[in-house]
């Protein structure tokens, strides 16, 4: 497979995580393309125009992308935290319509800004890596931290209240969980994560322009996590390394692909209502596994 | 001495007047009831104890000090935790995972140790376990534990609701309606039940519910509303005497 494309299939489910976090606890935020944009623009600004980021030659150093990907979070977490208490008042589909303008807010801010070059967006960003296979390493890197991060969750506190906040947020809070508090650390995390996986794109892209955080981009990734599931963190990753390769494999069928596309976005959620991934299928391939290396290790009794 | 007081307590949700200046008060260490017809106001009062509903009038104090304000997390960790009439459990967890909600609070660690997994933070978790078991098996649910808690059956969810409101370690326990549904012999076993826990938690008991005969075996004293007026208060016997409380459940004289 093109690297090119495994890279892309890699941000995607960066992306879905992203939606995942605040849907772990019950909030459906379409955020995640507007800090994407917002990320990738910190670090399109700051190795465009920092000699210190851009480095000399063709290549930008690295050190410098681990910075821009610090500040890009932090960018993207300030944002999410400031506008957080009030957004999270909401609930389901205002939430998500809330959400959706923030996006747009992000999207017109980006286009006007004097510094952010306009429709044209920013050009000829620096490359810490030679080759897109770099790029690809580095991110699977991230996507295996995200995991872990996600995985993790399980185990803690804060994962549980997520998960009771989920399922009922009333009673959660009638068990003495700090109910706004918590979906707010899931924001500020999801809009973390979204900015840190911009300042990664917009290297790996060359170009950062506003287009990188529109209403589009938020159906998709939304896409990615109902295709995928959105009740374990596989589910999300699944669906985002899928649904961003489906398009691309299916060049060869020209025209038909975008039709196809949206059939199988259709036909997924009609015949996986939960998603590809779940606690159901996830045991039943964990017994699978388990089955196997008995199977090869000691020979059946006859 | 009073753990919690109730002074003047009204309620208008438009042009419903839910509860009109109702004032009780709940000791230490007793079980006290709260009867009344349909739509009396039982729970709404649950609900403004326990910071859901906002009182358009009076208040409540919790060891003498005002809860105006409070939110239902805050007040729960002031020593409160209710049951919900129609059950409102942590669904797709399972029910030690729901008790473990409960401990929320008991489980805090430091986020570097927990991420990692180091020894200390599994130590916790195991006691916190140990801790949830021990509930479970108090309200005979151990052998669930592992099982969700949306494909339990109605008894097991009505129990699982107390052990996870225990969990919280409440000195005030508020039970919505916990024998609905039950039959006979399992509405006395949950009164056993209620009293036994009240002596091991060394807590309070507030219960609404529309079994009288279990009530007046249950309760050390009831107050009864009706039409959000409290119409009786005191013990069991005066209640039964009360011709208010005679006429709100047998109808008046013509």
């Amino acid at each position: 497979m093109d690297a090119g494309l495994l890279e892309q299939m890699l941000l995607g489910a960066l992306l879905a995580l992203s939606v995942y976090l605040p849907l772990r606890c019950g909030q459906l935020s379409l955020a995640t393309p507007g800090f994407y944009a917002v990320g990738g623009y910190v670090a399109a600004l700051l190795s465009t125009g920092v000699p210190a980021f851009a480095g000399t030659g063709a290549t930008s150093p690295l050190p410098a992308l681990l910075v821009e990907m610090v500040l890009a979070g932090a960018l993207a977490g300030l944002i999410a935290l400031a506008i957080g208490g009030p957004v999270l008042r909401l609930r389901g589909i205002y939430l998500a319509i809330a959400t959706i303008a923030l996006v747009e807010i992000l999207r017109v801010i980006n286009l006007n800004l004097p510094f952010t070059g306009g429709a044209m967006g920013i050009f000829g960003i620096p490359q810490p890596f030679a080759q897109p296979e770099g790029y690809v390493a580095f991110t699977l890197a991230l996507l295996a931290l995200a995991c872990w991060l996600c995985q993790r969750l399980e185990a803690l506190r804060l994962g549980r209240a997520m998960a009771a906040i989920r399922d009922d947020e009333l009673a959660a809070a009638c068990v003495g969980i700090d109910t706004p508090h918590t979906k707010l650390i899931a924001f500020v995390a999801s809009a973390l994560l979204a900015g840190v996986t911009g300042a990664v794109a917009a290297h790996f892209f060359n170009s950062w322009n506003a287009r990188a955080g529109s209403f589009d981009a938020s159906i998709t990734t939304l896409a990615f996590v109902v295709f995928g599931g959105s009740r374990l963190w596989p589910g999300p990753v699944l669906g985002g390394l899928l649904l961003t390769a489906l398009p691309e494999l299916l060049r060869p069928v020209g025209d038909l692909r975008l039709i196809l596309f949206g059939a199988v976005i259709l036909l997924g959620p009609l015949f996986f209502p939960q998603g590809l991934v779940t606690a159901e299928r996830l045991q039943r391939l964990q017994t699978l596994a388990a089955l196997l290396p008995r199977r090869r290790g000691a020979p059946l009794a006859p | 001495m009073s753990l919690l007081q109730v002074e003047g307590v009204s309620c208008r949700f438009g042009g419903l007047q839910a509860l009109a200046g109702v004032s009780l008060e709940v000791r230490e260490g007793e079980i006290f009831g709260l009867i009344g017809p349909n739509g009396a106001g039982k729970t709404t009062l649950f609900n403004v104890i326990s910071g859901l509903t906002r009182p358009s009038g009076g208040r409540c104090l919790w060891r003498g000090r005002p809860m105006q304000g409070m939110g239902p997390a805050a007040i729960n960790r002031l020593g409160i935790a209710r049951t919900f009439q129609n059950l409102r459990l942590f669904e797709s967890l399972t029910a030690l995972e729901n008790v473990l909600v409960g401990l929320h609070h008991a489980a805090g660690a430091p986020l570097p140790g927990a991420l990692l997994g180091s020894g200390s933070f599994r130590r916790r978790q195991g006691r916190l376990k140990e801790q949830a078991l021990e509930l479970l098996e108090r309200l005979e649910l151990a052998p669930l534990a592992d099982q969700r808690a949306g494909e339990l059956a109605y008894g097991d969810r009505r129990r699982l609701e107390i052990a996870r409101a225990l969990a919280t370690a409440p000195q005030l326990l508020l039970l919505d309606e916990p024998a609905a549904g039950m039959n006979p012999a399992e509405k006395e076993e949950l009164r056993l039940l209620i009293g036994r826990i009240r002596d091991h938690f060394a807590l309070s008991v507030l219960i609404i519910e529309h079994h009288v005969p279990l009530m007046m075996q249950l309760c050390g004293r009831l107050a009864v509303l009706n039409f959000g007026e409290r119409i009786a208060l005191g013990s069991p016997a005066e209640v039964r005497r009360d011709p208010r409380v005679i006429e709100a459940y047998l109808g008046g004289q013509p």
